[in-house]
């Protein structure tokens, strides 16, 4: 009996935690349907702490491609999160239930919380796998929503261990019970019921999410347009893709790390191979740009110089960048030089020479002239679609969204 | 499935069983575990739903009517990309760029290309000396392209200038050539000397860069011998001919050229 209480209590505080560490990441994210910025919590501490910046890993799970579903449908998506809150809410209710029944609860309890108590942990498991190997990046409110799920899968196992026990055992009978074969062994339907009531409290909260929705049709293309769209000079790049349909420009800065994440998201997205990209690089390093009294990525400019160097090898000295953004902005902050020699190495002396070219240094320039004719703003990245301008937050949380509304074909 | 019989041969675990985990006393009613549990769980249900609901509602709210204070300081303001705009860039300054730019071909698509020292008189309304103290402030950004007396035709070291002068455009609108002659001659000989000087430089940066936006970029003035004159002072700008002897007559055979960061 001391186990079975056990693992109720341990059920019962495992789902109280989940639920909190999920509502408050579907709290950030819903906050970001105002497409403003905010906060995110970011905490082990369940509601402490917020935090703006890029490099934030809670920001970088929230604004992956993978954090919703659902995505071209509703500007935003689904957040994984919403279903969270509902099984944990489920699993709260049916901990309750396995605490206060005191073993009356028929065996069947027991063995449906033993399935269906790992569930959560088996999408955390897929979730794990992915900020590993795809975000590079631990979200302390997900590894919250980790360890609870881990905790439940912890009581489930305990369950299962206790109907093993008691598979095969006589209970007493149960003086109040409708029949003894319910209150023992308990009815066949209820697995059905229980299950049922688990899809449905995993589902509720997603279904009021996307109904409470509002319409953001008007706003996706309120955000101006190219005012001169024609590079006199030649001096953009192309950056090769698969099956480009549709033209785009990016204004991208190599050491920017939301530059790295919207790159990475349209490559989960599968859309960048259908896009037809011309590149502008534009790195918030005072080296090169003008427009800033300080550098906010220090080595930007040396490594926007490589890529315009790159010839066919330009797509890979971008994503390389990406890849190795972490140590190149490091390098950066304490020795430009050294980016320098990175580059050598990495893609031969005739790049490194070619982007030490005063002509390739006026080359970017013209990238930055080009971003000041048209009055962009001085933030990376920037995506227009043909001449329109896609607002800074329809490239993140609602790029898939975005892309249905205004150009389905790169979807497909 | 198994289940509890009183018919059944006794178990022989039932004991060990009863004595660890059967509940003491009758216990509760069966149904109000599972109505308790029902309970608890559909309230914490029906609260993140309608939290969550009240999240989305009070976000749409916000996207229809922004009320964003801190947005709206000129702090959190995001800058927008524009040329640069430099300390020398003074209302009278500014006047005078305006007048080249209207005056000298610069903008309004004139196919007429620059201004002689009669125009430079009638827009700039200023004397000789600040004239020159305009453009005092651009040493960093300026050069002085000399020449040969009597000459227009640009040396290596001209054209090794002019090319890393006009390389290193950074944020830079305009480029100006302000050519000027000597003394020496009359001053009708001495305006189309500069004329020619101004349009050497001119037609050194169309073939070497063959720039589309040249026209709209390149502003130029020929000051002949006639308005403001350069003085000894400018013998510290850097120069074409830094070894050569340097002075009055020497600094005027030249075009002085720069970049002009302000914007109008």
């Amino acid at each position: 009996m001391r186990n079975a209480r056990f693992l109720a209590g341990l059920a019962l505080a495992a789902s109280l935690l989940g639920l909190l560490f999920a509502a408050y990441s579907t709290y950030d994210y819903a906050q970001h349907l105002d497409r403003q910025i905010h906060t995110i919590h970011c905490s082990f501490i369940p509601g402490a702490s917020g935090d703006t910046t890029a490099e934030n890993p809670c920001k970088v799970a929230l604004f992956s491609s993978y954090s919703a579903i659902f995505r071209a449908s509703y500007w935003g998506g689904v957040p994984i999160s919403l279903f969270a809150v509902g099984a944990f809410s489920f699993f709260l209710g049916f901990s309750v239930y396995l605490l206060m029944s005191n073993l009356r609860a028929p065996k069947r309890a027991y063995l449906f919380f033993g399935i269906a108590g790992v569930t959560p942990l088996m999408a955390s498991l897929i979730m794990f796998f992915i900020s590993l190997t795809r975000l590079h990046a631990f979200c302390k409110v997900c590894v919250g929503i980790y360890f609870s799920s881990a905790l439940l899968a912890a009581s489930a196992v305990m369950a299962l261990l206790h109907y093993r026990r008691i598979a095969h055992v006589h209970l007493p009978p149960d003086p109040h019970g409708p029949t003894q074969v319910d209150s023992a062994a308990g009815n066949p339907l209820l697995l059905v019921g229980w299950l049922a009531a688990l899809g449905l409290a995993a589902i509720l909260p997603a279904l009021v999410y996307v109904a409470a929705l509002p319409d953001y049709r008007p706003y996706l293309s309120s955000c101006g347009k190219l005012e001169v769209p024609q590079e006199q000079h030649n001096a953009l790049l192309k950056l090769p893709t698969a099956h480009p349909v549709k033209a785009v420009t990016f204004f991208e800065d190599p050491l920017c790390p939301t530059c790295r994440a919207f790159h990475e998201r349209l490559i989960d997205e599968g859309v960048l191979e259908n896009l037809d990209v011309t590149l502008v690089m534009f790195p918030l390093d005072s080296e090169c740009n003008w427009m800033l009294d300080r550098s906010l990525h220090p080595g930007a400019c040396m490594l926007s110089k490589a890529v315009l160097c790159g010839g066919n090898q330009a797509r890979a000295i971008l994503e390389w960048s990406y890849s190795e953004q972490d140590s190149l902005r490091e390098l950066g902050k304490g020795n430009p030089a050294a980016i320098e020699k990175k580059i050598r190495e990495r893609f031969g002396s005739d790049v490194m020479q070619c982007a030490q070219d005063k002509k390739t240094a006026a080359r970017l320039n013209q990238h930055l002239h080009y971003a000041s004719n048209n009055h962009i703003p001085v933030s990376t990245p920037q995506m227009f679609l043909g001449d329109k301008r896609i607002c800074d937050e329809d490239t993140d949380l609602g790029l898939k969204y975005t892309l249905s509304q205004l150009s389905p074909e790169v979807l497909r | 499935m198994s289940a509890y019989s009183p018919h059944q041969p006794p178990n022989p675990n039932r004991r060990a069983i009863d004595a660890v985990d059967a509940p003491p006393g009758g216990g509760s009613p069966p149904f109000l575990p599972a109505l308790v549990g029902g309970v608890a769980g559909v309230i914490v249900l029906l609260a993140t739903t309608l939290t969550v609901r009240a999240t989305v509602s009070g976000a749409a709210d916000r996207l229809t009517h922004p009320q964003t204070p801190a947005a709206s300081t000129p702090e959190s303001k995001v800058a927008v990309a524009d040329q640069s705009e430099e300390k020398y860039c003074t209302p009278g300054f500014k006047t005078v760029l305006q007048r080249v730019l209207n005056a000298c071909g610069l903008v309004g698509g004139e196919s007429r290309r620059g201004c002689q020292p009669a125009d430079v008189k009638t827009f700039a309304s200023i004397n000789d000396e600040d004239f020159n103290a305009l453009f005092t402030p651009l040493k960093d950004r300026g050069a002085v392209i000399m020449f040969d007396d009597g000459s227009d035709a640009l040396d290596p070291g001209a054209k090794k200038l002019l090319e890393e002068r006009w390389l290193d455009r950074k944020g830079a609108r305009y480029f100006f050539i302000v050519a000027r002659a000597s003394r020496t001659g009359s001053a009708d000989f001495n305006r189309t000397l500069s004329h020619k000087r101004a349009n050497s430089v001119h037609f050194f940066l169309q073939e070497q860069f063959k720039d589309p936006d040249l026209e709209k970029q390149v502003g130029m003035l020929w000051l002949g011998n006639e308005f403001a004159q350069l003085t000894k002072e400018y013998c510290d700008w850097p120069a074409s001919r830094s070894s050569a002897k340097c002075n009055a007559d020497a600094l005027n055979r030249s075009a002085f050229v720069s970049w002009v960061d302000c914007r109008l």
